[in-house]
Parts: C-alpha cells; sequence; structure tokens
C-alpha cells in the first residue's frame, strides 16, 4: 500500500494526531491556533496531520500521543461485540493508521488489538457482503473502515462477476465511463446558461 | 492546517470511483501552489535567519530550524498531493483509449484539462503507431470470443450505407443486424450499439 501515489495511503496521512512540541518553532504559527505570535512555543499541544507529526517525532521536535482509537474505551468496545462498532467515525484508516503509529508510540498491544478487531469482523463483513443484493446495503455500509469497504466491495464484485457467468449474457458492454446517458445527442443540446 | 487544501484535491477522486471522471479541478490546484510559493518564501526567509546568526544549517536545531524543517515537509507533503492527482487521472485518461476509443466524446472532453487532452492525443498515438508496426488492432476481443459474428440491436441512428467489413448495413434505430464481433466492438464500447439477444 506503501506508494508514493497511492490515494489512500496520502488520505490516511491526514488523520490527526496528537502531538506535544518539545521545543519551539518559528513561523508556523498556523499550526497552533492558540498562539499569538507566528511561532509554537515548548510544550503546545497541537493536533498535527501524520505526515508532519511523523517526521517531526524522528527529528525528535514533537511527541505523540495514542490516538483515541485506540484507547481502553474503545478496545472494550470491540471486545463486547467487535461487528457492531462504528470503527469509521473513529478513524476511517484504522488498520493502515494502526501499523503507522505503533513503532512511534511504543505500544506494543496495538498489533494483537489490530488482528484481534479484524478477524473477529471479517466473517461478519464476508457474509453480508455476499448475501446483501447488490443495491442496498446502507446499514452496515457506514460503520466499515476504508479498508474494510474495499473487502466488502471486493467480494460484492466476486458474486456479482460469478452470477453473472453462471447465467451467461452479454459479455460486450458500454464503456462504463460514459455513465447512464444512452443518447450522445444530449450533449450537443446548446449548453445551459 | 498545512496540506489541508492538497489533500481535498485526493478526497474527491477517491469518492468518485475509478469508473467516473470529475472535471479537472484547477481552482484547488492554483491554491496548491499559492500555498507552496508561501511555504517557500517562509522557508527562504528562516534559512536567511539562521545564516544571519552564522550558524550552520547542517547541525543548527534551534527555534528556525524546525520552523524550516516544517514548511520544508509541508512543501514535500503538497508535493507529493499534487502528483498523486495528475498521476491518478493520467491512469484513468490512458485507459480511456482501451474503453472509449481514440474519439472522445464532448462529456468526457470537456472534463479534461488542456495538457490532459495533449497526453491522450499523444498516448493514443503511440498506441496506435504500435498497433500499425504489429499489423494487429489491439483494442477488439478484450473479452475473448465464442463466435467471430454477433447480433446486435442499434440504439442510436447511426448512419445509412455504413461498410462493415464486406457488406454496407443501414444502421437505423432499432434494427437488428449480423455483423462481424471486431466490428461491432467499438459501437457497442461507445453505447451506440447493444448484443441483441433473440
Amino acid at each position: 500500500m506503501a506508494n508514493y501515489y497511492n490515494i489512500d495511503d496520502i488520505l490516511m496521512e491526514e488523520e490527526p494526531i496528537t502531538s506535544i512540541f518539545q521545543v519551539r518553532a518559528n513561523g508556523v504559527g498556523l499550526l497552533d491556533p492558540g498562539s499569538e505570535s507566528n511561532c509554537v512555543e515548548a510544550g503546545a499541544k497541537v493536533d498535527l496531520p501524520l505526515w508532519l507529526a511523523h517526521e517531526l517525532h524522528l527529528r525528535q521536535a514533537v511527541a505523540i500521543g495514542v490516538p483515541p482509537c485506540f484507547s481502553q474505551r474503545t478496545r472494550k468496545e470491540v471486545q463486547a461485540d467487535a461487528a457492531c462498532v462504528d470503527l469509521r467515525s473513529r478513524c476511517p484508516y484504522f488498520y493502515e493508521l494502526g501499523c503507522k503509529i505503533f513503532p512511534l508510540v511504543g505500544d506494543k498491544s496495538i498489533g494483537p488489538f489490530l488482528l484481534y478487531t479484524f478477524t473477529s469482523r471479517y466473517k461478519e463483513i464476508l457474509s453480508k457482503s455476499h448475501s446483501a443484493p447488490v443495491s442496498t446495503s446502507p446499514k452496515y455500509l457506514p460503520r466499515l473502515t476504508q479498508e474494510e469497504t474495499q473487502l466488502f466491495k471486493a467480494a460484492q464484485w466476486s458474486i456479482a462477476s460469478f452470477r453473472k457467468w453462471r447465467v451467461g449474457g452479454s459479455r460486450l458492454e458500454k464503456a462504463s465511463i460514459l455513465g447512464r446517458k444512452r443518447k450522445p445527442a444530449a450533449a450537443q443540446l446548446p449548453p445551459a446558461g | 492546517m498545512y496540506g489541508r487544501t492538497a489533500s481535498q484535491l485526493l478526497r474527491e477522486l477517491d469518492i468518485a470511483d475509478s469508473d467516473n471522471l470529475q472535471a479537472f479541478n484547477s481552482d484547488t490546484c492554483d491554491q496548491v501552489i499559492a500555498e507552496c510559493e508561501n511555504h517557500h518564501l517562509m522557508l527562504q526567509s528562516l534559512i536567511r535567519k539562521l545564516e544571519g546568526e552564522q550558524l550552520d544549517i547542517q547541525t543548527a536545531r534551534n527555534e528556525d530550524h524546525f520552523g524550516a524543517v516544517t514548511h520544508h515537509l509541508s512543501l514535500l507533503r503538497n508535493k507529493r498531493c499534487l502528483m498523486a492527482y495528475m498521476y491518478n487521472r493520467a491512469e484513468v485518461i490512458r485507459s480511456l483509449r482501451w474503453k472509449v476509443g481514440a474519439k472522445l466524446p464532448e462529456e468526457i472532453q470537456e472534463k479534461l484539462s488542456f495538457s490532459e487532452k495533449e497526453y491522450f492525443k499523444n498516448h493514443s498515438a503511440a498506441i496506435e503507431s504500435s498497433m500499425s508496426e504489429l499489423d494487429l488492432d489491439l483494442t477488439v476481443d478484450m473479452v475473448p470470443p465464442k463466435d467471430p459474428y454477433i447480433q446486435v440491436r442499434v440504439l442510436d441512428d447511426i448512419g445509412d450505407n455504413l461498410s462493415l467489413g464486406d457488406h454496407s448495413f443501414s444502421l437505423t434505430k432499432n434494427s437488428v443486424h449480423s455483423v462481424r464481433r471486431t466490428d461491432a466492438e467499438q459501437y457497442i464500447s461507445q453505447g451506440l450499439m447493444e448484443e441483441f439477444f433473440a
């Protein structure tokens, strides 16, 4: 996944991480809304995106805390019933963030926790994606993280392809990018306004 | 927050699935570039300040150094976002040649920026010259064929007396023809015909 051009990787690095500045930094007043001069004082507590927090942490400029989605409270909820926890609202890139953050904060329990969460949610994702009709699955989908949604879509696509293969039917299709608009004639109408 | 605007570009790409191209967002791109120029100015002024204090830029670790590092990292981040935006769009644009054909319909054309149109044109020309060297049309038979002939139903008036292969057809709306599969494929992918099952 760690690819320079990967969209998910870039968006994941946008997740806010609570960081405490260990040093003063000049000219970056934007980072700390509370600061009056254009600089961040040592000891200021600021939410930095992961890409910045990570690099500054390597230079020992900030100390970073464990994100709230790996707090004891979330862990308890996951232990109670993993499949029902709304992970997306906590962090849309729950697993990827966990993998990136644990060497930084040195919390070894995050790894097993991620594995436990994934294995207990996986079965539910798979069975729902195979049984739910393709058009409707709105109740369950918003709870899934980005990674789980991709898995869900892949499973759904594979079952749809299987059905199509079994019944036969048209294999030549219109390019999906052209959308639902059937007649290109509509594009020739004078543009509105 | 630094880099927030640039990530909006990618969020936009993320929301539209890979089959769906959105109009090139030149406004946000310009904003990000302006942001980059700001970072560059700040970076330069902090470096000048360090130099003014007779400090070695390589080893100095004071407040100006960390300010400069932050701006430097933000520049790299913005660059990555812009590059990824261009790269992922270019991937979709390249696939258009295979899915839609050498001529793009108006509704897609208007979503591309000028340089993207040039890119498509050049890419398309490169494929064509490669195909003429091989003397083989690579864009047909994307799905392995079972039969060289298929039945098609015409969805829109394409034209009278069009020669497809050895025969000429009058392709009027809702007429059904038996044509060579390779000839029909481009019309199907453009949405002008569909495969017909009796």
